[in-house]
């Protein structure tokens, strides 16, 4: 046979071997249903199943091409009892037309009731089993049901379901009420079982009591109350998980803190309030950011384990409802800046107090600097973060620099407008 | 039976040759010193009263008393300077002492005395003269061929930079080069590479700097031909080069006489033919088909800015129907979900699959495209009306395709205009339906396995002798215009893998 016709053959051959064996996991875009969020609940009565809430993104809702385009709905819900959360996309099929796919999947609601049950542990680990699950998706715990959290939540603004969690929770975020809490961090933290895990917490349903204290900042969700003509849906501080198990929940000002302790998260910028040193019947706006990376000392192996830790900001503060001249006046900037210093380090003295007493642990991450100092990891084990950090010495000392006082530093004296 | 058939035809051909045989060796023979025999061997040879443009004129020369016979062919000859330097100096002559070559006051006159020489004179346009008791004949160049003056380019169009382009007459091309190269070492070598229609191919190149080698292969291969008639330069490409299957050209083919020159002064050869309004420029890499001759007359920055443009292009061409076909079909995951919804919802009505929508767009794109080139230019705007109205308004709006579909053929098509060459733009046109096929069978698998694939291929071409990706890979001393240029101060090196004698261009 002339080479060439054999040749013609041999590529013949593979051609057919194209036609006839390609196209693996071949799947049109039009042809699956995307969903957006996965909601677990406990089932009730059942104690081996859970009830799977799928949040399902349709695509043709707001879109202005030819051929799309129509009034339907932006979202489809269903509910049910299933046995885990990947087998149940067969089952939520025998109702929803198009194959569900778990490929634009953004985030895992659970709900508190079953993130405080022993058992949730089993169920989320299916989620490392899932090949299309990524682990970058968010992880948030509900303060009720997730079918009621999904079914509720009815943002006006945002058409299609994954661009409002995706902006609600980036702004989140960015300004510290809730941490960010990706499915990845929640299994590292898990396994390396030293640190606690924050998990954003929200809530579709606002609580009928008033906010507790002074401070606006020291509520958890479903505490913030509001009026108008807006989704009742708000993410609003964090849930501490210990060893995989929910085990209570952060207020706004306790989440931004515990962002600021942790050395490796890079935060953006916070505004909070604090009491005004020149008339407490005022409090101050301040601008909270951190002026270089946190330094944490620690002293493990000789007598009482002692961590210091240094934490340098810049402060601005944007209100002066006392209208003082502190701007021009040396004296008073350094009245307020030792005010502010001592409230702070008050505020994150009584967080770490409260997690070494409440939780036994801390939220900061401080346990990846603690692994340095040990050159085995059974030294490591030995040492047991989880029991010794309760009986530690901490000392906070917050650095600060004070920065700009607004966009114009000076007020009018009210003396002077009053007379 | 028709082998029967076919035998007996054959059988003819081979009479036909035994005649045409006869003639040819009679070619090889000497002109007689009869100017009688000589006058019937040429009617004989040139069919003298069948074929009405040969033009034979006997005269009588005054002075040297004797007869003498004018043989050319007048619609390739200049008819006033065989009048007024050949005639006419002739019949007026009364000085008896003068020679025949004294007489004539033409520029070019050569003697010789083959018969098969002066045939080919006389068929390059020049005019023969035997004179009674010579034994041999005066040839001279009277040649006149019609064909275009020096036009713009049409093909390797540039906005700054010489405008005139090669026409089909080879002298006027030689003219063109050596107008750009004023050197003694400039030489065109002249050869006839076909056996029946004669037709001359002229090398140039420049003897200091080629290298002897590429030479002696160029002429080796050249010289092998064996075929009767070679038009045109766009031929003679396809009877040199090395892999006449492959879908990457490896010679180059440029319309413009600065770019030849400029190779030439790289130590490259440039081939030019009559009939061709262009030179073929050996050997060639895969960079002289993605470069113009626009980006060094452009500023630094400015040739750069089109090159990144080009590169971008070629990609663009190249790999966005087959990355949206593999993305869609087979990894839905890795598209933002906005624009995974987007496409989702457009898909929603279409009935066909992402791969054969695509396909179809891409066939009603080269259509278009074959039929725009073919089209008789008074009904050429109908064209661009079906093209756009049609196929991309209508067919979104019937639901045949979705919208970004229009918008990636659109987009892959208009890239692909980027790629001036005729022949790359052809490469990369069959490429981008290669790569489409394997992404739609195999995703994006089956578009990384092809395209490494053809890197493989690529790298595995010569072109004469020169690895095709050089000086990129593998490496070779050059002055570094590969896909960006360096400032003409810094192009200081002649590519070295062309082995030019003098590498430095200073």
């Amino acid at each position: 046979m002339p080479i060439r016709k054999k040749l013609g053959r041999i590529i013949f051959s593979l051609l057919a071997l194209l036609w006839l064996s390609g196209c693996w996991d071949q799947k049109e875009v039009e042809e699956q249903a995307y969903v957006i969020g996965i909601g677990i609940d406990k089932a009730e009565d059942q104690e081996n199943r859970v009830k799977i809430t799928y949040l399902i993104s349709n695509p043709e809702a707001g879109a202005t091409a030819q051929g799309g385009g129509s009034g339907e709905q932006p979202r489809e819900i269903i509910s049910f009892v299933a046995d885990e959360f990947i087998s149940s996309t067969n089952l939520a099929n025998s109702v929803i037309a198009k194959q569900i796919t778990y490929d634009l999947l953004r985030m895992i609601a659970v709900s508190e009731e079953f993130a405080r049950d022993e058992q949730f542990i089993r169920w989320i680990y299916d989620a490392t089993k899932a090949m299309e699950i990524k682990r970058d998706i968010k992880f948030l715990v509900t303060k009720e049901d997730t079918a009621t959290f999904f079914q509720t939540n009815n943002p006006i603004l945002e058409t299609r379901p994954h661009e409002y969690f995706e902006k609600i929770l980036n702004t989140g975020f960015n300004n510290g009420t809730i941490p960010k809490s990706e499915l990845n961090q929640f299994f590292r933290i898990t396994e390396a079982d030293a640190d606690l895990f924050l998990g954003i917490y929200s809530s579709s349903e606002k609580e009928r009591r008033q906010q507790s204290g002074e401070d606006p900042h020291q509520i958890t969700a479903g505490e913030f109350q509001f009026e108008g003509e807006t989704n009742t849906t708000q993410f609003i501080g964090s849930a501490v998980f210990k060893e995989g198990q929910m085990i209570d929940s952060l207020t706004i000002e306790e989440t931004r803190l515990a962002i600021l302790l942790n050395p490796t998260l890079k935060p953006g910028f916070f505004l909070g309030t604090l009491p005004d040193p020149f008339d407490e019947t005022y409090r101050i706006v301040i601008r909270v950011e951190n002026n270089g990376p946190l330094k944490v000392d620690m002293k493990l192996k000789s007598g009482t384990p002692n961590i210091d830790v240094i934490v340098p900001l810049t402060i601005e503060v944007l209100s002066n409802h006392s209208m003082t001249d502190y701007p021009k006046d040396a004296e008073k900037r350094n009245k307020l800046k030792k005010s502010i210093q001592e409230s702070l380090t008050k505020k994150i003295e009584d967080l770490i107090r409260k997690t070494q007493e409440e939780y036994k642990t801390e939220p900061f991450g401080w346990s990846l600097i603690a692994r340095k100092k040990f050159s085995t990891l059974s030294e490591w084990e030995n040492f047991d973060w989880m029991k010794t950090y309760p009986d530690m010495n901490t000392n906070v000392s917050v650095q600060i620099k004070l920065g700009k006082f607004g966009r114009q530093s000076d007020l009018p004296r009210i003396e002077e407008i009053r007379d | 039976m028709l082998n029967r058939l076919l035998r007996k035809t054959h059988r003819k051909k081979v009479k036909n040759e035994q005649s045409s045989n006869e003639k040819n060796t009679l070619k090889e023979s000497d002109i007689d010193a009869n100017l009688e025999n000589t006058i019937n061997l040429f009617k004989s040879l040139y069919s003298y009263s069948d074929n009405q443009d040969v033009i034979l004129r006997t005269i009588h020369i005054p002075g040297i008393n004797k007869n003498a016979a004018i043989f050319f062919i007048n619609t390739i000859t200049n008819p006033m300077s065989i009048e007024d330097y050949i005639v006419s100096p002739l019949l007026q002559n009364n000085d008896a002492t003068k020679q025949v070559e004294d007489i004539i006051t033409v520029q070019s006159m050569k003697t010789n005395t083959r018969i098969s020489d002066i045939v080919t004179h006389i068929n390059n346009g020049n005019t023969a003269l035997f004179v009674d008791g010579e034994k041999h004949a005066y040839l001279i160049g009277s040649s006149n061929f019609e064909g275009r003056a020096v036009e713009k380019t049409q093909n390797e169009n540039v906005v700054k930079g010489p405008k005139e382009a090669f026409n089909e007459k080879a002298a006027t091309n030689i003219s063109l080069i050596r107008k750009k190269i004023k050197s003694e070492s400039l030489v065109v070598e002249s050869l006839i590479i076909s056996k029946r229609s004669r037709n001359d191919l002229y090398i140039v190149y420049e003897k200091d700097l080629v290298d002897d080698k590429l030479l002696q292969n160029v002429k080796n291969r050249v010289n092998s031909l064996d075929v009767d008639a070679v038009q045109n330069l766009s031929l003679l490409e396809q009877h040199i080069e090395e892999r006449k299957y492959s879908i990457f050209p490896t010679v180059l083919y440029t319309e413009r006489p600065d770019r030849a020159a400029s190779f030439i002064e790289d130590g490259y050869i440039v081939l030019l033919m009559d009939n061709s309004p262009d030179s073929l420029v050996l050997p060639a890499t895969f960079w002289s088909f993605f470069h113009t001759s626009e980006e060094h007359y452009l500023r630094f920055p400015y040739g750069n800015f089109t090159r990144l443009l080009r590169i971008m292009a070629l990609f663009i061409t190249l790999f966005t129907s087959s990355v949206y076909v593999a993305v869609v079909t087979y990894h839905s995951e890795m598209v933002p979900p906005d624009l995974l919804l987007a496409i989702a919802a457009t898909r929603e009505k279409v009935p066909f699959p992402a791969a054969v929508e695509v396909f179809l767009m891409e066939f009603a794109f080269e259509l278009i495209r074959e039929a725009g080139l073919r089209v008789p230019s008074p009904i050429g705007p109908t064209i661009g009306i079906v093209g756009a109205l049609i196929l991309g308004q209508a067919a979104v709006q019937a639901n045949i395709v979705s919208p970004i579909v229009v918008i990636i053929v659109a987009l892959g098509g208009l890239s692909s205009f980027a790629i001036g060459d005729i022949s790359m733009n052809f490469t990369v046109r069959i490429g981008r339906l290669l790569l489409l096929f394997a992404a739609s069978f195999m995703g994006l698998f089956g578009l990384t396995a092809l395209f490494t694939m053809g890197i493989f291929y690529m790298v595995s071409i010569k072109s004469f002798g020169v690895p095709y990706l050089s000086p990129l890979t593998p490496f070779y001393a050059s002055s570094g215009d590969k896909i960006f240029r360096k400032v003409l101060q810094k192009e200081i090196l002649r590519p070295g893998y062309v082995k030019p004698k003098d590498i430095k261009k200073r």
